[in-house]
């Protein structure tokens, strides 16, 4: 377990370093969201894009990422707001570890 | 570039920050540096930044410990924006 | 909330990706225009070219890597990258192993590309 001020005010860490698979278990049941296979599986595809592109995705790039990657049956934005409800960018990087994406118009 | 027509034989040039470009093989640039003879030197994390991996021969990478030891070498430097 | 009306523009770099603020503030720009559904293209020209520069590791400076970074504009849907090919020979560069697929024009080129947009937004 990660103490407060492991987190900025908005919940995403501060260190990037601190992440593990129990911190996003952590930051998720703060969400209120109890992990499932098919949320890891996006989540190591978020941290798999910030280590290519260092940088977290906005809503587009995530979509299209996911088609990419997982198929185009899971690169839809209404498959993700159905795992991180809200905002699925915003929410995935943050139970993932990546910092805020900077681009959420 | 004008740096180019003053150097000589005995100085050392260091390339930092956007000067590293000046240290890519094969370039006009890297060509008449080499032809001054001075020592070419190149800052390798600015290098390392800008992707100038193939450097011209003539040029060494030096770390911050490396550009310390030039400068008790050389009392008297001039930087060059 | 009514769509904006498309309008194209094209982003000029023309400076060094880590020698100012400048390359990353063109980036800012080209994925905000993507955010909101303007069709932005990119054009290189001058020391603009460097950041197409292939296998940039910024990790020592402790700041972002805009090679990596420029890589990931095709996945919002930016495709239509174009180089002054004679900046790009002077500094002896392979764009084949460069982060964006790009397309190489001449000085004469450019000109025109340069009048095809409604806007052009300078970096």
């Amino acid at each position: 377990m990660l103490c407060a001020n492991a987190f900025d005010k908005e919940g995403f860490l501060c260190d990037l370093n601190d992440w593990n698979p129990d911190v996003a278990a952590q930051i998720a049941a703060s969400e209120n969201l109890q992990l499932s296979s098919a949320h890891w599986e996006v989540i190591s595809l978020l941290r798999d894009y910030y280590r290519e592109y260092d940088s977290s995705p906005a809503m587009r790039a995530l979509v299209k990422y996911c088609a990419l990657n997982l198929g185009a049956d899971k690169g839809k934005s209404v498959y993700l707001m159905s795992l991180f409800p809200g905002s699925p960018a915003k929410l995935g990087s943050k139970i993932s570890g990546l910092p805020k994406p900077d681009n959420c118009l | 570039m004008d740096c180019v027509n003053i150097i000589a034989k005995d100085d050392a040039l260091v390339l930092m920050g956007d000067g590293v470009y000046a240290a890519l093989a094969d370039t006009d640039a890297s060509k008449a540096l080499q032809d001054t003879d001075a020592k070419l030197y190149v800052m390798a994390a600015d290098a390392l930044a800008a992707g100038v991996k193939n450097l011209a021969v003539a040029v060494s990478c030096i770390d911050m410990d490396g550009l310390v030891a030039l400068t008790e070498t050389f009392p008297r430097q001039q930087a060059w924006y | 909330m009514t769509a904006a009306p498309k309008k194209t523009v094209l982003i000029v770099l023309r400076h060094s990706p880590y020698g100012s603020g400048l390359a990353k503030a063109a980036l800012d720009a080209a994925l905000a225009s993507a955010a909101f559904d303007q069709a932005v293209d990119l054009l290189f020209i001058g020391d603009g070219v460097l950041q197409l520069q292939p296998d940039q590791d910024s990790t020592s400076l402790g700041i972002k890597n805009m090679g990596r970074r420029l890589a990931s504009l095709p996945l919002y849907d930016i495709d239509h990258v174009y180089v002054d090919a004679q900046a790009a020979a002077r500094y002896n560069m392979d764009l084949s192993k460069a982060p964006l697929h790009t397309r190489q024009l001449d000085d004469h080129e450019i000109h025109q590309l340069m009048v095809c947009y409604d806007h052009l937004l300078g970096f």
